[in-house]
């Protein structure tokens, strides 16, 4: 056989693919999957906050306490509150959980309910209060979170993975921490079907507590005179949602024949708090 | 975000780069594979030449360590995820090869043949430590006879 020395017209062990559309194949199928797990995990998040234990929920709150911890109790303050929301919660508003108060400094006028029963009052929001019965609205309104277990819900797809971690890696693992300390307790958010059951529900608990609802609207109504607007969480009373809010609140207490009374002062251990620091 | 501006800087200097001295490195190849066409490299144990007329016989070799760039290592990373034909590393390994067959030749000088031919490939810095080096030789070795007129 004689050898004939010639060359290989085509590269057979290189495939001509173009290196950027291979990228844009695997990389766009990459993306498309990790966008179908986030959605999937948004979908999650109803499915799965009904059938939350109280226990899972409990453990999944060790990721936010060593966040109140940190925060300079307030021991006067929030032995007053505690009595508060015990008070609501005995006589008016049973729910399955412990309600444990914290009070946090903070400048935002607003309350935060965490899992496990965790609810933070900020300062700021304290210091916004004329009356007892004001004071009792806002936290009867949290109550009404924990009441339909908006606070899982609020904490969105973070539950899911929260959840999944627990029950795979136990209460405190990283990704839990990691979680915990990402989240900004003020940015918890509620739709606004979720905040009107709130309201609903907050109105009910002072009628049955006070047996008139006087001061339940105030708080809303008060607040444009003298605020500034970016700092009020979802209680900014001047945005048109919370017009609707109070407009609400008004309807329902006329319909139902909730009478106004005389609102209770606060002690005078809160008042400090209505002094600028 | 500082992060992501140096893995898509990286991503694109890989890519650039790569591409160009990919390129570069094929254009070579081509060139020279022409000029030694008429040494055979062939993998037969032996050829039909009676022994008197074998005036030496010698062993040559020739061996290539190519790098993967940062482009080819991100897709083959990704290949990794879903599978298939990882064909980001397939160039290297041609190029490897093929420019170790050519260093052999060159050492085989005015040879008339080179037998028995074999093409070993290894990979270099697999085990350094976490960042993967991700280097890899091809080693190309035979026996190169020189026949008398």
């Amino acid at each position: 056989m004689k050898f004939t020395p010639r060359q290989p017209g085509i590269n057979v062990n290189v495939t001509p693919t173009h290196p950027l559309k291979e990228l844009a194949i695997l990389a766009g199928g990459l993306l498309t999957i990790v966008v179908g797990v986030y959605l999937a995990l948004g979908l999650a998040v109803d499915l799965m906050v009904p059938r939350l234990s109280m226990e899972l929920e409990k453990k999944l709150a060790g990721a936010f306490i060593g966040k109140i911890v940190e925060t300079e109790p307030v021991a006067g303050t929030t032995r007053y509150l505690q009595a508060l929301v015990d008070r609501l919660q005995d006589r008016c508003a049973p729910l399955p959980y412990t309600i444990t108060v914290h009070v946090k400094a903070s400048d935002a006028v607003n309350a935060a309910a965490l899992p496990g029963g965790h609810m933070v009052v900020f300062t700021g929001l304290l210091a916004e209060m004329a009356s007892e019965n004001e004071l009792a609205f806002v936290l009867a309104h949290e109550l009404g979170h924990y009441a339909h277990r908006d606070h899982l819900r609020g904490l969105g797809r973070a539950l899911v993975l929260m959840t999944a971690s627990t029950v795979l890696l136990g209460a405190d693992n990283s990704i839990n921490n990691m979680i915990g300390q990402g989240m900004v307790l003020t940015e918890l958010s509620f739709s606004r079907k979720q905040e009107t059951q709130a309201d609903e529900f907050a109105l009910e608990t002072l009628f049955c507590h006070y047996g008139h609802v006087a001061d339940a609207t105030s708080f809303f109504s008060k607040i444009p005179k003298d605020g500034d607007p970016g700092r009020f969480g979802h209680y900014f009373a001047s945005h048109p949602e919370n017009r609707r809010r109070i407009g609400h609140l008004e309807d329902l207490a006329r319909e139902r024949g909730y009478p106004t009374g005389t609102p209770l002062p606060l002690p005078a251990e809160l008042v400090f708090t209505n002094q600028p620091s | 975000m500082i992060d992501l501006i140096v893995f898509l800087s990286l991503l694109a200097l890989g890519y650039g780069v790569g591409t160009w001295a990919e390129k570069r490195h094929y254009h070579s190849i081509a060139e020279r594979e022409k000029t030694t066409i008429n040494l055979p490299a062939v993998t037969l144990k032996s050829v039909d030449i009676p022994e008197h007329k074998i005036r030496s016989a010698q062993l040559v070799h020739g061996s290539a360590v190519i790098s993967v760039d940062y482009f080819k290592r991100i897709l083959a990373s990704l290949r990794n995820i879903f599978g298939g034909n990882v064909k980001s590393y397939e160039s290297l390994l041609d190029r490897a090869r093929r420019e170790a067959l050519l260093r052999m030749k060159e050492m085989a000088g005015d040879a008339t043949v080179i037998v028995n031919v074999r093409i070993e490939t290894a990979a270099i810095g697999k085990q350094s430590g976490r960042k993967n080096v991700g280097c890899l030789e091809a080693m190309a070795y035979g026996t190169a006879l020189t026949v008398e007129e």
